[in-house]
C-alpha cells in the first residue's frame, strides 16, 4: 500500500518535473504554426508556415546568425587551445599548488557573465588607450572583445571535459615514444592528440553551443557585431512575434536531431562491439529492419524526425491557409463590430453616468453651502436632504437624476429649493 | 621549489611544447582572467571621465550605492539597496526551490532508473539546456502572458475570473530563473548519487529504516559535494542573470544586474557600473563561502 503510494507519487512528480521542463518549449514550438499575430495556442486560428518565411526575410536575424557563427568559431579555437593547455598543466602541476590553480581556472564559470563582460571591455579599453590606438583599432572591435570575453569562461568548460579524458591517459606511452627517439612535439602530435581527439571534439561542440547562446557577456562586448542571441533579446524585449517561435522551433528540431544522432551513433557502436563476438549470424524469420535500424530506437527516431521535417517542407510548398485566414478575419470582424457596438453603448452609458455624477456633486456642494447660509434650519426632513441625491438610480442619467431630485422635493421641506433646477445650473457654474 | 617544478615541466614536455603551454596558460590566466578583474577593480575606484581617460582615485562610486547621489533627499540609496537585497534573497530562494525540485530526479536517475529509461530521461533533460536562454525566457513569457496558456487554463477551470498578471507579480521571473538552471542543479547531484553503492541503501532498508531516513542519513550526506556545487552554480548564475529579468521581469521591479547594465549602457558611467559589478561579485562570493562553511564543504568539491 505504502509502496504503491510512493510509486504513484514518483510518477506524478516526474510528470510535473518534465511538464515544467518541456511544456514551455512544446507550446512555444506550436505557436510558430498559429496564424495569430500574438504567439499563442489557445485561440487557435489557422495552421500556417508564414512565420517561417517572415523569419528568413529578417535581415537582422540572418546577420546575427552570421556573426554568431564567426564568434563561435573564434571562441572554439581559443577556448579549446587554452582548455587543453590548462588541462595538461593541471595534471603535471606541483600538488600543493593544484588546489589554488584549480580554483583560479574554474572561477570564470562561477563569475557572473555580466562581470566578465564589463571587465573585458574595461581592460581592453585601457590597453587600447595605453598603446594610443583610436576607437577603431582591433582592441575596441566588437568581434575581438566578444571572442575574448566568451573564451575566458568557455575555456574552463573545455578544460573540465579534457581533464576527464586526460586522467585516463597512460603516461608511459609518451615515455615509450620519447625512448624510441621521437621529439616532445612529435610525441604530443602523434600520440597524445589522437588520444584526446574525442574529448577535443566534444569540448569544441560544447564551446560552440555555449558561445552561440551566451548573452550576459556578449551584451557588453558586441559593439558593431550583434550576435543572434543579442538580436533575439532585443526583439523579445520590445514586443514578441511568432517569427521568434519559428526560429525556436528550428533550433529545437536541430537540437533534438543532434541529441538523437549522438545517441544513435553511440548505440550503434555498442551494438557493433557486442556483435563482433558472434561468429555465426543469428537468423531471424519474417520481417527485418535494415541492419542500421535494428535494436536502435534512437536511429529510428532520427529517421522519423527527418521524414517528418521533409514531409512538412513539402507540405509547406502546397499548404495555403489563405482561405482559413480570410475566414478567421471575417469572424474577427464580426466580433469586432459587435464589440464596437458594445463599446459605444458602454461609452454612452458611462458618459451619462458621469454627467449625473457631476450634477449630483454640484447638488451636494449647493447643499453644503445652504446650511451655512441658514444655520437655524432644522436638518431633519422627510427623507433626509442627501437621500435622493445618492440614490443609486440617480446615476442612470442626467434627466433621471433631475426628475428624482424634483420628486424628492417636499413642499414643506426647508431645503427644497436646493433641488430647484435653476439652483443646479448656478451651482455647476461655480 | 618553483624552479624545480619548471625544470621538471620542461623535461617532461620539451622546450617548444613546454613554452607554448606556459605562454597559452599565462595568456588565459593573466590576460583574460586576472588582469581584467583587477582593471575593473581599479576602474571602480576612480572618477569617471567620459573621454575614456582615467580619473582620480575616489570612493564615490561605492558611496553612491549606500548613500545615493550627493544632495539626494533620502539618507540612504533605498532604491538600489532594495534591488540588491531583493536580488540576493530571490537568488537564494530560487536555489532552494531548484534543490527541492531536482533532488528527487537526481536520485531517481542515479539509483532507480536503468538502461533505456535512464537514457531517455537524460536526453529529455539535456535538450532544453541547449535551447537558447533567451528563447527559454520567451517560452515562459508566452505561457505566463495575459492571454497565455496558464491564464486560459485557470479561467477555463473557473479558478480565476480575469487574467492574472504573472509578469507584474514577478512569478514569471522566478519561474524563469528556476527553469533556466535546472540542469546545472541536476547534473552535479546525479554524478555523485550515481556513484553511491546501492548496497548501502539496501542495507539501511533491511535494518528497517523508513525511506525518508535513508535519504537523510545516507544519500544526502553522501551527495553533499554534488548538492553544494549545484547550489553554488545556480545561486551565482541566478544572482548574475540578466536575460531572464530583462524579458520576464515586471515593469516596476529591477534585478541588480539590470542596474549595472543601465549604468553601462544608458547611464554612461562605467566606473559606477564597475563598482556595482564588484559589489555583486564580492557579495556572491562571500555568501557562497559562508554557506560552504556552514555545511562544511570544501572548495575543491565544486565543479566536479
Amino acid at each position: 500500500m505504502n509502496n504503491l503510494f510512493l510509486r504513484v507519487s514518483i510518477w506524478v512528480y516526474l510528470g510535473i518535473f518534465f511538464a515544467y521542463l518541456l511544456g514551455p518549449l512544446v507550446i512555444m514550438a506550436l505557436t510558430a504554426f498559429n496564424s495569430n499575430g500574438f504567439p499563442s495556442v489557445s485561440p487557435w486560428e489557422c495552421f500556417t508556415y508564414v512565420w517561417f518565411s517572415e523569419l528568413f526575410q529578417d535581415e537582422r536575424i540572418l546577420n546575427g546568425i552570421k556573426n554568431s557563427i564567426v564568434v563561435g568559431i573564434g571562441t572554439v579555437i581559443m577556448s579549446v587551445t587554452m582548455g587543453l593547455s590548462g588541462a595538461l598543466i593541471l595534471t603535471q602541476i606541483w600538488p600543493k599548488l593544484r588546489a589554488t590553480y584549480y580554483t583560479i581556472v574554474i572561477a570564470p564559470i562561477l563569475v557572473p557573465g555580466v562581470v566578465l563582460g564589463i571587465s573585458t571591455v574595461v581592460f581592453w579599453q585601457r590597453v587600447n588607450n595605453f598603446f594610443g590606438f583610436g576607437p577603431d583599432s582591433i582592441f575596441a572591435d566588437g568581434l575581438f572583445l566578444t571572442i575574448i570575453g566568451q573564451s575566458t569562461f568557455i575555456a574552463s568548460y573545455c578544460m573540465l571535459v579534457l581533464v576527464a579524458r586526460l586522467q585516463r591517459y597512460d603516461m608511459t606511452l609518451n615515455e615509450a615514444a620519447l625512448d624510441l627517439g621521437a621529439t616532445h612535439t612529435q610525441a604530443f602530435r602523434k600520440i597524445l592528440l589522437p588520444f584526446m581527439m574525442p574529448a577535443i571534439a566534444t569540448s569544441a561542440v560544447l564551446a560552440f553551443l555555449a558561445s552561440f547562446e551566451n548573452y550576459n557577456t556578449t551584451t557588453f562586448t558586441f559593439g558593431d557585431y550583434p550576435t543572434l542571441t543579442i538580436e533575439l533579446a532585443q526583439k523579445v524585449r520590445y514586443g514578441i512575434s511568432p517569427a521568434i517561435s519559428a526560429l525556436a522551433f528550428i533550433i529545437i528540431v536541430l537540437t533534438v536531431f543532434g541529441a538523437l544522432t549522438n545517441e544513435a551513433l553511440k548505440r550503434r557502436k555498442e551494438l557493433q562491439a557486442a556483435s563482433s563476438g558472434d561468429t555465426v549470424k543469428k537468423v531471424d524469420g519474417g520481417f527485418r529492419l535494415p541492419t542500421f535500424l535494428s535494436r536502435n530506437p534512437a536511429m529510428i527516431a532520427v529517421v522519423m524526425l527527418v521524414a517528418a521535417v521533409g514531409l512538412s517542407a513539402v507540405n509547406a510548398m502546397t499548404h495555403n491557409p489563405g482561405q482559413c485566414i480570410a475566414q478567421v478575419q471575417e469572424e474577427r470582424q464580426v466580433i469586432r463590430a459587435l464589440e464596437a457596438a458594445e463599446n459605444l453603448r458602454a461609452l454612452a452609458e458611462r458618459r451619462a453616468a458621469a454627467a449625473a455624477a457631476r450634477e449630483a456633486e454640484a447638488a451636494a456642494n449647493g447643499e453644503v453651502e445652504e446650511p451655512a447660509a441658514t444655520p437655524a434650519t432644522p436638518q431633519g426632513g422627510s427623507t433626509g436632504a442627501f437621500g435622493s441625491v445618492f440614490a443609486p438610480t440617480n446615476l442612470d442619467g442626467a434627466e433621471d437624476g433631475e426628475a428624482e431630485a424634483e420628486e424628492g422635493e417636499a413642499p414643506d421641506n426647508p431645503l427644497g429649493s436646493v433641488f430647484d433646477p435653476t439652483n443646479l445650473s448656478t451651482a455647476t457654474e461655480d | 621549489m618553483k624552479k624545480g617544478f619548471l625544470h621538471n615541466f620542461y623535461q617532461h614536455n620539451g622546450r617548444v611544447l613546454g613554452t607554448a603551454l606556459l605562454v597559452i596558460l599565462t595568456f588565459w590566466i593573466g590576460v583574460l582572467i586576472i588582469l581584467p578583474q583587477l582593471s575593473m577593480l581599479d576602474y571602480s575606484l576612480r572618477e569617471y571621465l567620459p573621454s575614456g581617460q582615467v580619473g582620480e582615485y575616489t570612493l564615490k562610486n561605492y558611496r553612491h550605492l549606500v548613500y545615493g547621489a550627493e544632495g539626494a533627499s533620502d539618507p540612504y540609496n533605498y532604491v538600489d539597496l532594495k534591488v540588491f537585497t531583493r536580488t540576493i534573497v530571490a537568488a537564494i530562494c530560487v536555489t532552494i526551490f531548484n534543490l527541492l525540485l531536482c533532488y528527487p530526479i537526481a536520485f531517481f536517475l542515479g539509483q532507480v532508473a536503468k538502461g533505456m529509461k535512464l537514457r531517455i530521461f537524460a536526453m529529455l533533460l539535456i535538450i532544453p539546456y541547449w535551447i537558447n536562454e533567451i528563447l527559454r525566457a520567451f517560452a515562459l513569457k508566452i505561457i505566463f502572458g495575459a492571454t497565455g496558456m496558464i491564464n486560459a487554463v485557470l479561467i477555463g477551470m473557473g479558478i480565476l475570473d480575469e487574467p492574472f498578471d504573472f509578469i507584474r507579480a514577478d512569478i514569471a521571473l522566478y519561474a524563469g530563473l528556476g527553469y533556466a538552471y535546472i540542469l546545472l542543479m541536476v547534473f552535479p547531484m546525479y554524478n555523485v548519487i550515481e556513484s553511491l553503492d546501492h548496497n548501502q541503501i539496501e542495507a539501511a532498508r533491511d535494518l528497517g529504516a523508513p525511506w525518508w531516513r535513508i535519504h537523510w542519513r545516507i544519500v544526502v550526506p553522501y551527495a553533499k559535494p554534488g548538492i553544494s556545487s549545484g547550489c553554488t552554480m545556480v545561486f551565482m548564475l541566478s544572482a548574475g542573470a540578466l536575460a531572464a529579468p530583462q524579458i520576464l521581469g515586471g515593469p516596476s521591479s529591477l534585478w541588480f544586474t539590470q542596474i549595472i547594465y543601465q549604468w553601462f549602457n544608458d547611464g554612461g558611467n562605467w566606473s559606477q557600473g564597475a563598482a556595482y559589478a564588484i559589489v555583486l561579485l564580492v557579495s556572491c562570493i562571500i555568501i557562497v563561502l559562508a554557506f560552504m562553511k556552514m555545511f562544511k564543504v570544501n572548495m575543491g568539491d565544486i565543479g566536479k
